[in-house]
């Protein structure tokens, strides 16, 4: 059988968001070819998502975008949309699942940038896989490309700034949510809040979003907990413990669940300096948002310019994502679920990994065998993390409940429950079974 | 030899399939176990393995017949022992898509009928009712009863259960320590201590030639697989898994090139019970666990062209494991000469999950002096010695 066509590049940056577009403009304009790999039809990741068939006006951001894509034009980087990076061959050759052309397109690359983002934190509940329940990020991605609400009543739930956020855009889009569930109490936390003085930026932008509940009168319900959803008489019921030990009932349509980010490292390759080289990026590397991201992107740019051109550059971080580091901390702190998370309470009938439908239940069963399972065991056995998400979803809950309750059990860096292993994301057949060279003719 | 000597303790070394049903027989018959892996259960083969629990590719012969008493004992323990559940009795389908691949199917389903076994032929207008999802090139059908599949990792984490033997992990042996008469074991070394026993069991997998100072008799040969997403109504079209008869020639050309050859693919194609498909698998001389574009894509090109349908779904895994090969293609079982209290059980390539809990009850039964019903003869493990010793 012929060999698939493979092309060649210095570098392959692989993600479209603010991190990978800067890198791969800094990359391009030090005088190396460079692709860029975005799975999605568009450039601008999660923060600086399009609207689809631009009908949609975006929200923030517009003119940092513009000013990144104008350093990308000029640069002769070649945009490869629509094509997802599902690994790394052994070999060191990088695989793109070309979605549109049903093809899986390899690249040999001297270096790769993966700037693959970020993933929600969602944490299991009892109900959270029912029809309805969404996450907050993929309500404000859909407000995002469409400008559009879906109907119904909403209510957030969760943790973090990002649910104060969804709300405030729901707000401008005349929808407000039903109310913001909140586990953390800001309020609550005033050396954390007084800490957060040194960035105005995040201030005022928090003093906006605030300010646009209050004035819509969006109850935001600081230390409670969405405790369970149930369906009753076709719309969702929550159940929300408050503060004082009472709790209140919600009726909605729509239940955003949003309980932080982390970066989406789920089956990556591991950073190497031996070629090819792998270089994190932006919120895969480390979720500290987008003020940091594009200078991320640029000082990995420039790590691996100079890899590549074999001078050493000394590896200290850029003074901003110092800082960005910094405003992440004090964030997380403000944020801080007032109970801790109590795993240890759920009912066992919770759903834990919604592809597969084991529960909580099942896992606390492998737990309490006399022959303790390691975590890569509970994985095949407990098929935790086996489904279509590969773990994106529970791998966090499944790891904090086997350590909370055998502290011994190893874990790894990274954690077995995901492994290095391609693809990384589900992959179509007909494009792993197709042949390249037959199919283009070459 | 076969005769017990005294003691009740055993230490088993690897808790892939057979190191499990060992402990769990071996527990059953009151002996006391340390089951010792280097790593955890089911880490290595048993962990990364399709599960064809099978006679089908068999030729007649101590293979053959080992694999229809190990189908025999899968049916037992499914039903009155510990794999309740476990094991999915459905029949192979050999499959034959051009003439020379037919004639090939006709003679070895000759033999197949020859040891007994329940066969149906499909040819012309009876295929597409039979196997309506398969692909209308296919020629010839065969369909090999009484025949299953078992999951390598669920097998030994319920035979560790049934045990009771809670399993040492992250304990590597390094090396076998001779008594001060050199004519049995007094323990084995380990980062954590010697462990002393009154019998040792070698079901080390690949590790095991090593600790035997074997080493060059058994060879690894690497295996890809695919696994695919749930798909219940195409999974539900096929009434048992879909073997390409190529498999059959490509374990020939093996072991007419002395053991060794190039990478060759034998198609297998398994609906699981989750809906899913299991899709292999690759026999390469390497010892690596990688996934290569090349191997994939031959392999899911293949499953194409003979269930079209599977084009439309998608791979969520691709994974390799290591099979341990010997150069005659017989595994290694029985008492190692030499030694009154140390007995291997390895090498047994591309059929351990079928042969794994037969391979503990036997182990079992030797080292309680019992009779083990099967002929070890063939398995002996000095017979690569005797060869050695004759060159
Ligand atoms: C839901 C959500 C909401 C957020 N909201 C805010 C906010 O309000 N304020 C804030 O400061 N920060 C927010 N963040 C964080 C912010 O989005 C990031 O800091 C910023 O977008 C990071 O840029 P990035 O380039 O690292 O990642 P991203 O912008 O996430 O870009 C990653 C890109 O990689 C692509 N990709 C992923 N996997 C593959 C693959 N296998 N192959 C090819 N392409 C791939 C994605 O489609 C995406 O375009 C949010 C993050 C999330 C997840
Ligand atoms: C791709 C593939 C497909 C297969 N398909 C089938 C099939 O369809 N049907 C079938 O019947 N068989 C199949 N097999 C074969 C089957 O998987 C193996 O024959 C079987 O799993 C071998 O089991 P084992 O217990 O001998 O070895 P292993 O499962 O390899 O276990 C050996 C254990 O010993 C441990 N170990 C090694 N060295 C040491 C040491 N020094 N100290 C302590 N512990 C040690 C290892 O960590 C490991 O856990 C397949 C195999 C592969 C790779």
């Amino acid at each position: 059988m012929a060999e698939p066509a493979i092309s060649s590049f210095d570098v392959l940056v692989i993600g479209g968001g603010a991190a990978g577009v800067a890198a791969a403009a800094e990359l391009a304009s030090a005088g190396l070819s460079v692709a860029l790999a975005e799975q999605r039809p568009t450039l601008g990741g999660a923060y600086h998502r399009q609207p689809v068939g631009g009908s949609a006006r975006q929200l923030r951001g517009q003119r940092q975008w513009l000013r990144l894509l104008r350093g990308l034009a000029g640069a002769g980087v070649e945009q490869r949309l629509g094509h997802v990076f599902i690994g790394l061959e052994s070999d060191g050759i990088a695989m793109l699942d070309d979605r549109a052309a049903r093809r899986i397109r390899s690249i040999k690359a001297r270096a790769l940038v993966i700037a693959v983002g970020a993933i929600e934190r969602v944490l299991p509940r009892p109900g959270w896989q029912l029809d309805g329940v969404m996450t907050s990020g993929g309500l404000q991605m859909l407000l995002k490309e469409t400008g559009g609400v879906p109907p119904g009543d909403l209510l957030i739930a969760g943790s973090g700034p990002l649910n104060v956020a969804v709300a405030a855009d729901l707000i401008r889009l005349g929808r407000p949510p039903v109310a913001v569930i909140e586990n953390g109490n800001p309020f609550a936390r005033p050396g954390a809040a007084l800490r957060l003085a040194a960035h105005p930026g995040l201030v005022a932008e928090a003093a906006r979003h605030l300010a646009r509940l209050a004035s819509a009168r969006v109850p935001w319900l600081r230390g409670s907990a969405l405790a369970a959803i149930e369906r009753r008489d076709g719309r969702l019921r929550a159940t929300v413990r408050m503060p004082g030990g009472g709790s209140r009932m919600f009726a909605a349509d729509i239940v955003a669940l949003h309980d932080g980010i982390r970066p989406n490292a789920f089956g990556l390759p591991a950073e190497t300096q031996a070629q090819p080289i792998v270089v994190r990026a932006g919120d895969c590397r480390e979720a500290l948002g987008i003020r940091a991201a594009v200078a991320d992107g640029r000082h990995a740019a420039r790590q691996v310019a100079a890899m590549l051109a074999g001078t050493v550059r000394d590896g200290s971080a850029d003074r901003k994502i110092g800082r960005q580091r910094r405003a992440q901390a004090i964030l997380h702190e403000l944020f801080r679920p007032v109970d801790g998370y109590g795993l240890a309470a759920l009912p066992d009938d919770t759903i834990l990994c919604r592809c597969e439908g084991r529960t909580v239940g099942d896992l606390r069963l492998m737990l309490a065998e006399t022959d303790a399972p390691g975590l890569r065991e509970i994985k095949l056995n407990g098929r935790f993390g086996m489904g279509l998400c590969q773990g994106r979803f529970c791998a966090d809950a499944v790891r904090d409940m086997v350590a909370a309750a055998r502290p011994a059990v190893d874990g790894g860096a990274s954690g077995p429950l995901s492994r290095d292993r391609w693809p990384l994301r589900p992959a179509s057949i007909a494009a792993l079974a197709a042949d390249d060279e037959l199919q283009e003719g070459k | 030899m076969g005769a017990s000597i005294g003691g009740k303790t055993v230490v088993v070394v690897g808790a892939g399939i057979v190191g499990a049903a060992t402990a769990y027989f071996l527990s059953r018959s009151g002996f006391a176990v340390r089951l010792l892996d280097a790593n955890a259960p089911a880490s290595a083969a048993s962990g990364a393995a399709d599960g064809a629990v099978s006679v089908a590719s068999k030729r007649p012969g101590p293979m053959m017949t080992a694999a229809l008493a190990g189908i025999a004992l899968y049916r037992r323990l499914e039903r009155d022992g510990p794999l309740g559940g476990l094991f999915h009795e459905r029949p192979t389908i050999m499959v034959a898509e051009d003439e020379h691949e037919a004639e090939t199917l006709r003679g070895h389903a000759e033999a197949l009928a020859g040891a007994g076994k329940q066969l149906r032929h499909f040819e012309g207008t009876a295929l597409p009712s039979y196997l309506p999802s398969v692909s209308a090139h296919v020629r010839l059908a065969v369909e090999v009863g009484e025949e299953g599949h078992a999951i390598g990792y669920e097998v030994v984490r319920r035979l560790i259960a049934a045990s009771g033997v809670a399993v040492e992990r992250t304990t590597p042996v390094l090396e076998l320590v001779k008594s001060s008469s050199a004519r049995s074991i007094a323990a084995v070394a380990t980062p954590r201590g010697p462990i002393e026993a009154d019998h040792f069991v070698i079901a080390a997998g690949g590790g095991s030639a090593e600790l035997l100072g074997l080493s060059g008799t058994v060879r690894p040969r690497k295996g890809q697989l695919v696994v695919t997403e749930r798909a219940p109504a195409l999974n539900a079209s096929l009434p048992g898994s879909l073997m390409s008869c190529r498999y059959l020639l490509s374990k020939d050309a093996i072991l007419a090139a002395g053991g060794a050859a190039g990478r060759r693919f034998g198609l297998v194609i398994d609906p699981l019970r989750t809906g899913q498909f299991l899709i292999g698998g690759t026999r390469e001389e390497s010892g690596d666990t990688s996934n290569d574009l090349a191997a994939v894509r031959i392999m899911l090109a293949s499953a194409v062209r003979l269930l079209p349908g599977i084009a439309r779904l998608r791979a969520l895994r691709a994974f390799a494991g290591v099979r341990s090969a010997t150069s005659d293609g017989l595994p290694l079982v029985g008492r190692v000469p030499g030694y009154d209290n140390l007995i291997v059980a390895t090498g047994f390539e591309g059929d351990g999950i079928c042969l794994g809990p037969l391979m503990g009850r036997t182990v079992s039964r030797l080292i309680a002096g019992e009779d083990c019903e099967l002929d070890l003869a063939p398995f002996a493990p000095g017979r690569f010695e005797r060869r050695s010793l004759v060159a």
